[in-house]
């Protein structure tokens, strides 16, 4: 098993718009390195350089504004057409460890880890770890079972993550799992996610155009109203 | 995560937010479906009609031609794109080579094109869905379809859309399977006869209908004006543009060789929508449906590919100051160039409402359209040759054509575009030379008050631009950087007869692993800064110009040499401590790889004085001699001394009197070379046995030695002699070790 040691998590935000994005999450994260992405979003129609112009020192002030409320951590501004696409490139060369969707939460306590399988399970966990060793909060690991399957399958992946995260030095008390049977995993983790303050999902499945926030995980997203910290695949 | 090391180049601004980056959102496969799918519209669903009907089943042959004229200019695109990958296409490179006037005329040229297109790809679609319904039927149906799909494409591209490119693939692919199943099937249905005669209307008919359907490439060019956007656009740009014009040739050929084989041309030539009335004889009325879908796709997609890529070319115009920015403001919420796309779909709306009044409207549009265009192409032929002329700095293309297709692809491009033109309509050249008349009268009342942009033609014609003569300096101890530096403006001024000197000072720092935030403390960059800040005093003490770089990366001499290649540098000037064969290194583990791989002159110097003072230049024959005399004669002037060639002759036999004579026609002969005049150097020749020795006495009553290593390096060896080691040894003075390139 091995460490990751310090995070590095990507905020993307959008600085087209005039209000400044929810992100007091990051201040509540403990110990971990942040890269501030501000992406523009560029509409087919125009041409990148046309909005830098026009807008460079206006998305440049927004980007330090939100820098400066929380840390004033690495800026990185981008004008694109595709901002998945953006986040994507930026995240691979600032060797991002997960990325950070905004959202309503002020304080960091309660996290919910769903977990999907063996897909990409260490580097969640090992990033979960991370999480709690630099704060103090607590986490609930989920797994969603079809109806038909044997429920046993999700029970031992779940006690073994627990196992796992306890192996990284985590106190076993911060640790609980939950197993729902039958349900629409999608929906579970909606309806369940409202109770908690930071969501910690796997990046989508490698696909053919392999973004992190794939159409799955952005429909996850969207309908949550708390943050997300989407792990990425990078083995 | 790639193996390959990336250097952060700091002064290009990656690590601050300041400017905000640029990304490149299009690949290979959406450079590809935006050239086709712009290229595969109305101009092969409506024009084999109209190019039936003006020459007959030799109109192939008109589209073979037309895909030929396309591929020069293509060719001739594709160098200019990947020397200067941002957006406007044509334009732009015209603009930058012939200076504003052309730029004027090639811009309005592409702005009233791309208009004409739009409108002729509307009124394409107008047909296409009119005919098929039986109670739709005339002009006024075509007319008014037309504009309701214009307003429907203004709209969506007013308000915007956001990465719709995977969109676009789906619908270009589904257009082109239709195609290809017309093609494929169709080839089993030609009636041999139907082709004969093969070309009813003769050459003059080939050449004359290849004007109309031009305008059925013009796609391609879409990929250039949005060349800031493509990724990798060095291999992207000439790949997607090559190709996409090579495989919609072929594929319009197979195309007019069914649609005239199993339709007899007269007939085919009554149509206004050909290829569905080709398709219902063996594909039935599914056929119909599915060409009837095929085409408006296919006009949609290539009216709005062409109404985007009208806004970039007036962005580039605006940027220029060839028209008023007013143009390039965005919309407050929507941030698209809305005026741009507003007065583009106005004038387009107009054009399409000249159909109701002239009954040829579409064959007028299309010539028109490829009229600007052939214009534009024959300018963009002519800028290539001034841009190889002038080569100015920065051009340095990844694509160039190669001999012998430059010069023959522009020249041969330039003759076929006036052929062609030659054979238009005379209404399309008034048309045409009007809009040419209206840019240059727009250049000389608008953009020539505003700025002065007079292009590379004159250093094309002088033929030697004003390049500089660049002498890069690695620094990294402030105690001896004042020194190089002090040597490497000597040496830039020495050199001034080759060019304006400029010095680069580049500081490497070393990292592990890079990346913006590791190993790279606030303490390194402090002291980065300073030295480079004093780089740049001292430089204004000694008249030169002085740029500055600083990179980080993992190996100093790997960046060194990449900042060597990038700089395109004359000569380097490397300190180094004098220190040889140690740890398995020659001079250095960061000295070695640029002495053995640099393509400059490169001097190693060890600095143990502050004077420069006189130097002396050892010469022994060979090719390096000439090099390493000049460097004695550029350090000399630091100190205004006269530096002295000295060569050493051992006696042959007991009593040599030729020895003297010998050695002084070695030193003649290297200063020959070398281009120096008798009276820029002493001569010292000194006999003696011991060579060694003789050299590191003589030498050592000199202020600075220079010895050369020979250039020539075999494998991972850097050849050296034991006299150059005994003088790096035992001589106290300042000792430049010379490499010529």
């Amino acid at each position: 098993m091995t460490h990751i040691g310090e995070l590095r998590i990507l905020v993307p935000v959008d600085v087209s718009g005039t209000e400044s994005p929810p992100l007091d999450v990051i201040d509540h994260l403990g110990a971990v390195e942040i890269v501030l992405l501000g992406y523009f979003p560029v509409p087919d129609q125009a041409e990148p350089a046309l909005l830098r112009d026009q807008y460079g020192p206006k998305a440049t002030d927004r980007l330090d504004t939100v820098a400066d409320e929380h840390g004033n951590p690495a800026e990185v501004l981008v004008f694109t057409h595709d901002h998945e696409a953006t986040i994507d490139r930026i995240a691979d060369e600032y060797d991002c460890d997960a990325v950070l969707t905004t959202g309503r939460s002020t304080a960091v306590d309660r996290v919910l880890v769903p977990l999907r399988g063996d897909v990409n399970l260490d580097r969640i966990l090992a990033v979960v770890a991370d999480l709690l060793l630099a704060g103090n909060e607590t986490a609930t690991l989920f797994h969603s079972v079809a109806e038909d399957a044997d429920p046993t399958q999700g029970e031992l992946l779940l006690m073994g993550a627990v196992d796992r995260l306890v192996e990284y030095g985590v106190d076993r008390d911060r640790l609980d799992w939950r197993l729902s049977e039958g349900g629409d995993p999608q929906t579970d983790i909606v309806e369940l996610g409202a109770a908690y303050d930071l969501v910690v999902l796997g990046e989508t499945d490698p696909s053919l155009r392999e973004r992190i926030i794939g159409d799955v995980l952005s429909a996850i997203v969207s309908e949550l109203d708390v943050p997300a910290l989407i792990v990425r695949d990078v083995e | 995560m790639s193996s390959e090391p990336e250097r952060y180049d700091m002064e290009a601004g990656q690590m601050s937010a300041d400017e905000g980056e640029l990304e490149r959102t299009l690949g290979f496969l959406e450079a590809m479906t935006l050239g086709g799918g712009t290229m595969i519209g109305a101009g092969i669903f409506i024009l084999p009609g109209i190019a039936a009907e003006t020459a007959g089943p030799a109109s192939s042959i008109s589209y073979a031609i037309a895909g030929f004229v396309a591929l020069l200019a293509a060719l001739s695109l594709s160098e200019l794109a990947t020397g200067m990958p941002i957006a406007g296409g044509s334009y732009h490179y015209v603009n930058r080579a012939l200076g504003g006037l052309f730029g004027a005329v090639v811009g309005w040229g592409m702005w009233t094109g791309l208009m004409f297109a739009s409108a002729f790809y509307m009124i394409g679609f107008g047909q296409y869905l009119v005919e098929p319904i039986p109670f739709l039927d005339g002009r006024v149906f075509i007319v008014a379809l037309g504009l309701v799909g214009l307003v429907l494409l203004l709209g969506v591209n007013y308000y915007g859309t956001e990465e719709s490119s995977a969109f676009q693939n789906v619908t270009i692919g589904a257009e082109t399977a239709i195609i290809l199943v017309f093609v494929a099937v169709g080839v089993f249905f030609i009636d041999p006869g139907n082709l004969e005669p093969f070309a009813p209307f003769g050459p003059d008919g080939v050449v004359a209908t290849t004007g109309i359907v031009f305008i059925s490439f013009l796609g391609f060019e879409i990929i250039a004006t949005v060349a800031g956007e493509i990724k990798n656009p060095s291999r992207i740009i000439p790949l997607s543009m090559i190709l996409s014009v090579v495989l919609v040739t072929i594929l319009y050929v197979l195309v007019m060789l069914v649609s005239t084989g199993v339709i007899p041309f007269e007939s085919l030539g009554d149509s206004p929508i050909p290829v569905s009335d080709v398709a219902v004889v063996y594909l039935g009325p599914v056929g119909v449906v599915a060409i009837v879908f095929a085409a408006i796709i296919a006009a949609i997609s290539s009216s709005n590919s062409s109404i985007l890529a009208a806004s970039r070319v007036i962005y580039a115009m605006g940027r220029d100051g060839v028209v008023t920015d007013w143009f390039n403001v965005s919309h407050p919420r929507f941030y698209t160039p809305h005026r741009a796309i507003a007065a583009t779909g106005g004038v387009t709306a107009l054009l399409i409402l000249v159909g109701l009044e002239v009954e040829t409207i579409i064959a007028l549009l299309a010539e028109a359209a490829s009229f600007s265009f052939l214009v534009a192409y024959s300018l963009v032929h002519i800028s290539l040759v001034v841009f190889r002329r002038a080569d100015p700095d920065g051009y340095d293309p990844s694509f160039a054509l190669p001999r012998p297709l430059y010069p023959a692809v522009p020249v041969l491009g330039v003759v076929l575009s006036l052929v062609v033109v030659s054979q238009m309509a005379t209404v399309v050249v008034v048309i045409g030379s009007g809009i040419v008349a209206f840019g240059l009268v727009w250049y000389a009342t608008y953009t020539r008050g505003r700025v002065v942009n007079e292009g590379l033609l004159g250093e094309a014609i002088r033929g030697k631009p004003a390049e500089p003569f660049r002498v890069v300096v690695p620094v990294a101890n402030p105690t001896t950087q004042r020194g190089l530096l002090r040597l490497a403006a000597a040496s830039a001024h020495a050199n001034e007869d080759r060019g304006t000197p400029e010095l680069v000072a580049v500081n490497v720092t070393p990292v592990a692993h890079p990346s913006p935030f590791q190993n790279v403390e606030a303490e390194r960059f402090e002291h980065q800064r300073e030295l480079l800040e004093s780089a740049h005093d001292i430089a204004a003490e000694m008249d030169v110009t002085l740029r500055t770089r600083t990179v980080v990366a993992p190996d100093v001499g790997a960046a060194i040499l990449d900042v060597l290649e990038e700089e395109d540098a004359d000569e380097a000037i490397l300190g180094w401590d004098g220190s040889l064969e140690r740890d398995g290194n020659v001079f250095g583990a960061t000295v070695d790889p640029v002495v053995r791989n640099a393509s400059c002159d490169v001097s190693l110097v060890n600095l143990t004085n502050e004077t420069i003072g006189t130097p002396v230049a050892l010469i022994a024959p060979g090719h390096n001699a000439p090099v390493v005399a000049h460097q004695a004669v550029e350090f000399a002037t630091v100190d205004g001394a006269v530096p002295t060639l000295l060569n050493v002759q051992s006696p042959r036999g007991k009593s040599d009197s030729g020895a003297e004579e010998r050695g002084r026609s070695v030193v003649a002969d290297a200063a020959e070379a070398a281009g120096l005049d008798p009276n820029e150097y002493e001569v010292q020749v000194v006999v003696a046995d011991d060579i060694g020795r003789a050299v590191v006495e003589a030498t050592s009553q000199y202020d600075t030695v220079c010895v050369g290593l020979s250039g020539r390096t075999e494998g991972s060896q850097i050849p050296f002699g034991t006299v150059t080691k005994r003088v790096v040894h035992d001589v106290p003075s300042n000792v430049a070790l010379i490499r010529g390139s």
